[in-house]
C-alpha cells in the first residue's frame, strides 16, 4: 500500500489544479479516501486512525502556532489603519522621481509586511490590493507590476522572522532530531533561531538584488504622474511612517535575533497597533468589527491547511509511503549534493501546487529526516529549502504566486512579457540559490565557533540507520497511548 | 421545505457563533502580550495568562476554520476551474462536503470521544501548572469538528440559488 500513498499525493496535486477547490478540502478528501481504502483493504486497523484526534489537539495547543492569528492581526491592522499606505507614499517621496520609485517602494513594503502575512497566498491577496492600483496609476506596465508584486509576495518566504520560517524551524527541529537520533551524530539539534540566522544573509542578498533589478527594469518606463505626487504628504504621514518602520524593524529584528519570543513579539505589535488605532480614533467598531472577521477568516485559512496536512501525513505514514520515500532517499547513490538536489527538486515540484505551509506540514516531515541522515548541516538544508520554495513560487507559468496573482488581478497577463519581466528577478534568485548551494558557510555567518557540534558520524551500519529511521518516522507516536491501542 | 428551514436556522446559528468568535482575538492578543510584563516585571501570573490565552486560542482557531469556509478565503488554485460553469463548481463543492469534510469531521468526533469526554468530566487541568481549563483545549476539537459538520451540511443542502454568507 506504500505506493498507493504516492498515488494519493499525485491525486492531491491533480485535485488542487483541476477542481479549483480549496487545497485543505482536497487534503481532507484525500486523507479520508486513503484511510478508507487502507481500512477496507485490511492494511491499516481502524484503531490506528484514532491517533488523528490527538494530533489535532497538538495543533490546538501548539505554542508556536499562537503567533499565527497575532501576525495576521498585525498585518490586517497595518492595512486598515492605512499604515502601509503611508509607508508607500513616504517612500515614494524619498526616492528620486521616476517609474522605478513605485516598484522599489512596493518591494520594500513587501519585505516589511511579508513576514506578517502568513503565507504566499495571503501576501498575494494583501499586496495586490495595496500595490496594484498604485503601480498601475504610476504607469508601470502590467507584466512588470505583476512580476514586482509576485516577487514582493514571496519575500515573506525568506525574510525572517516570517511565519514560514517559524514553522519551518519547528519542522526542521523534528526532522533533525530524528536524523541525529538515527545516526548517533553529536550535532546540536537545529532550532527556529538557527533558521532565522541562516536565512538573514541570503535574504538580504536577494532583497538587495531584487531592488537593483526593479530599479534597472523600470528606469526606462515612461513616467506617469503618480497619484501620490498629487496628494500632499502631511507631517502626520511622515511621523506615522517613521514610527511604523522603527517599530516593525525593532520588533521583527528582535524576534529574528532571538531577543524577543515570536508569540510575545507578535502580541506586543498587535497590542500596540490596537491601542494606537483606538487612541487616534481610526479603529472604531465599524472598522474593528470587519477587521476582526478578516483576521479570523485568514487564521482559519492557514489553520485549515495545517489540519488537512496533518490528516494526510498520518495516512501516508500508516500506508508506509513515508518509509518508502525514506528508504529511497537513504539509499540514493551519489554524495551530499546529489541527495540535496533530489530533495530540493521534490520540494520545488510540490511548490507548483502547494503553498509553503502545506509543503512544510506534508512534504518536509517525509523527505527531510532521511535527507538529514545523509547531510549533517541542517541550517544549510533549511535555507536551501526556503530559497527553492521561493523560486518555485515564481517560476512561470505554474508558479504558485503567479497563478494566485493572475487569479487575483482578474486581468490576463500575456506569458511572454511576464517571463521577460520576471527573468531578471529569477536570475537574481537563482544566483543567490547557487551561492548558498556552493558556499554553505554563508548561512553560518556570525555563528560562534563550536556552536554546531559536527563530529564525524559514529559507526552505525546502513541496516541500523534504516531500522532506526523506520522506527522514528513510521508509526505516529500517539498510537501508543493506552486509549488508542487496538 | 422543512429541510431548507433547518438549514437556514443552522446557517444563522453558525453566523452567530462566528460573530462572537471573532471577538476572542482581542483577549487572546491581550493575554499573550501580558505574559511578557507579568513574567519580567510583576514576576507573577505569567503562566496563568499563558494558560488562559492557550485555551481561548484553541477555541478561536477551532471556530476560525469554519469562518474561513464562510468567507471563502481558503486558498485555491483557480487557473483551470475558473472556466467551469457555476453548476459544475457548485457540484464540486457539494461533492467535497459529502465525501471529504463530513466523513472526516464525523470520524474526528467519534474517534475523539474518549479523549474529550474524559477530559471534560475530569475538568482536566494544565499538566505543567495545574491551572484549570485544559479540558477546554480538548473540547475545542469537538467545536472544530462540530462546526465543520454543521457548515458541511449547510453547503450540501443549501438551495442552489442561495449565495454563501
Amino acid at each position: 500500500m506504500a505506493w498507493a500513498g504516492m498515488g494519493l499525493m499525485a491525486l492531491v496535486a491533480a485535485g488542487i489544479v483541476l477542481t479549483g477547490l480549496p487545497a485543505f478540502l482536497i487534503l481532507l478528501t484525500a486523507a479520508t479516501a486513503g484511510a478508507a481504502l487502507a481500512v477496507i483493504g485490511g492494511t491499516v486497523p481502524v484503531s490506528l486512525l484514532g491517533a488523528l484526534p490527538a494530533r489535532l489537539i497538538n495543533l490546538l495547543e501548539n505554542d508556536l502556532l499562537q503567533a499565527l492569528p497575532l501576525y495576521v492581526l498585525m498585518g490586517v491592522l497595518l492595512d486598515r489603519l492605512h499604515i502601509g499606505d503611508a509607508l508607500f507614499r513616504v517612500s515614494l517621496r524619498l526616492l528620486p522621481r521616476g517609474a522605478a520609485a513605485p516598484v522599489v517602494s512596493g518591494l520594500g513594503l513587501g519585505a516589511l509586511l511579508g513576514p506578517m502575512n502568513g503565507s504566499v497566498g495571503a501576501s498575494v491577496l494583501s499586496l495586490s490590493r495595496a500595490l496594484e492600483p498604485r503601480l498601475r496609476a504610476s504607469g508601470v506596465p502590467l507584466p512588470l507590476r505583476t512580476a514586482a508584486i509576485a516577487v514582493a509576495s514571496t519575500l515573506g518566504v525568506v525574510v525572517p522572522p516570517s511565519l514560514v520560517l517559524i514553522l519551518l524551524g519547528d519542522a526542521m527541529l523534528s526532522a533533525h532530531t530524528i536524523a541525529v537520533t538515527t545516526t548517533g551524530r553529536a550535532d546540536r539539534v537545529i532550532n527556529t533561531q538557527d533558521v532565522f540566522h541562516g536565512a538573514l544573509a541570503p535574504a538580504g542578498l536577494f532583497f538587495a538584488a531584487a531592488l537593483a533589478v526593479a530599479w534597472l527594469a523600470s528606469r526606462n518606463v515612461p513616467l506617469h504622474e503618480p497619484v501620490e505626487a498629487r496628494e500632499p504628504i502631511t507631517r502626520r504621514d511622515i511621523l506615522l511612517a517613521v514610527v511604523a518602520v522603527l517599530a516593525l524593524v525593532l520588533l521583527l529584528g528582535g524576534v529574528a535575533t532571538g531577543f524577543i519570543f515570536p508569540v510575545e513579539g507578535a502580541a506586543s505589535g498587535a497590542c500596540a497597533l490596537l491601542i494606537a488605532g483606538l487612541l487616534t480614533g481610526r479603529l472604531r467598531w465599524p472598522v474593528l468589527g470587519p477587521a476582526l472577521a478578516e483576521v479570523m477568516a485568514i487564521t482559519g485559512t492557514l489553520f485549515a491547511l495545517l489540519i488537512g496536512a496533518t490528516s494526510l501525513t498520518l495516512v501516508l505514514h500508516l500506508l508506509g509511503t513515508a518509509r518508502l520515500i525514506g528508504d529511497w532517499l537513504v539509499g540514493l547513490p551519489g554524495g551530499e549534493l546529489t541527495v540535496v538536489a533530489t530533495v530540493l527538486a521534490i520540494i520545488g515540484l510540490s511548490a507548483f501546487v502547494l503553498d509553503a505551509f502545506e509543503i512544510i506540514f506534508v512534504v518536509v516531515p517525509i523527505v527531510l529526516p532521511p535527507l538529514l541522515v545523509r547531510v549533517a548541516d541542517a541550517r544549510w538544508v533549511a535555507v536551501l529549502v526556503l530559497l527553492t520554495l521561493q523560486t518555485s513560487f515564481l517560476l512561470p507559468p505554474f508558479g504558485y504566486a503567479l497563478m494566485m496573482l493572475r487569479g487575483t488581478l482578474k486581468q490576463a497577463v500575456p506569458l511572454g512579457p511576464l517571463v521577460r519581466a520576471l527573468a531578471p528577478f529569477l536570475i537574481a534568485q537563482w544566483t543567490v540559490l547557487a551561492v548558498v548551494f556552493a558556499m554553505p558557510s554563508i548561512v553560518h555567518l556570525g555563528e560562534p565557533p563550536g556552536d554546531r557540534l559536527r563530529t564525524a558520524p559514529t559507526l552505525v551500519s546502513p541496516q541500523d540507520i534504516d531500522k532506526r529511521l523506520q522506527e522514528m518516522i513510521a508509526p505516529p507516536p500517539d498510537i501508543t497511548s493506552p486509549d488508542l491501542r487496538p | 421545505m422543512i429541510l431548507s428551514r433547518v438549514i437556514r436556522v443552522l446557517d444563522g446559528l453558525i453566523a452567530g457563533i462566528m460573530s462572537f468568535g471573532r471577538l476572542l482575538a482581542l483577549p487572546v492578543v491581550l493575554l499573550l502580550f501580558l505574559q511578557w510584563p507579568l513574567r519580567d516585571l510583576v514576576q507573577a501570573y505569567s503562566r496563568e495568562a499563558n494558560d488562559l490565552g492557550q485555551w481561548l486560542f484553541a477555541l478561536y482557531v477551532a471556530m476560525a476554520v469554519t469562518a474561513a469556509t464562510r468567507a471563502r478565503t481558503h486558498l485555491a488554485t483557480d487557473l483551470i476551474a475558473r472556466g467551469y460553469t457555476a453548476p459544475t463548481r457548485e457540484l464540486l463543492v457539494r461533492a467535497a462536503a459529502l465525501i471529504g469534510v463530513l466523513p472526516w469531521a464525523a470520524f474526528v468526533i467519534i474517534a475523539g470521544k474518549s479523549i474529550v469526554v474524559s477530559s471534560v468530566l475530569a475538568r482536566e487541568t494544565f499538566p505543567d501548572t495545574t491551572n484549570p481549563g485544559y479540558f477546554v483545549v480538548k473540547l475545542a476539537l469537538w467545536v472544530l469538528a462540530g462546526l465543520m459538520v454543521a457548515q458541511g451540511l449547510v453547503d450540501l443542502f443549501r438551495p442552489s440559488h442561495e449565495g454563501e454568507t
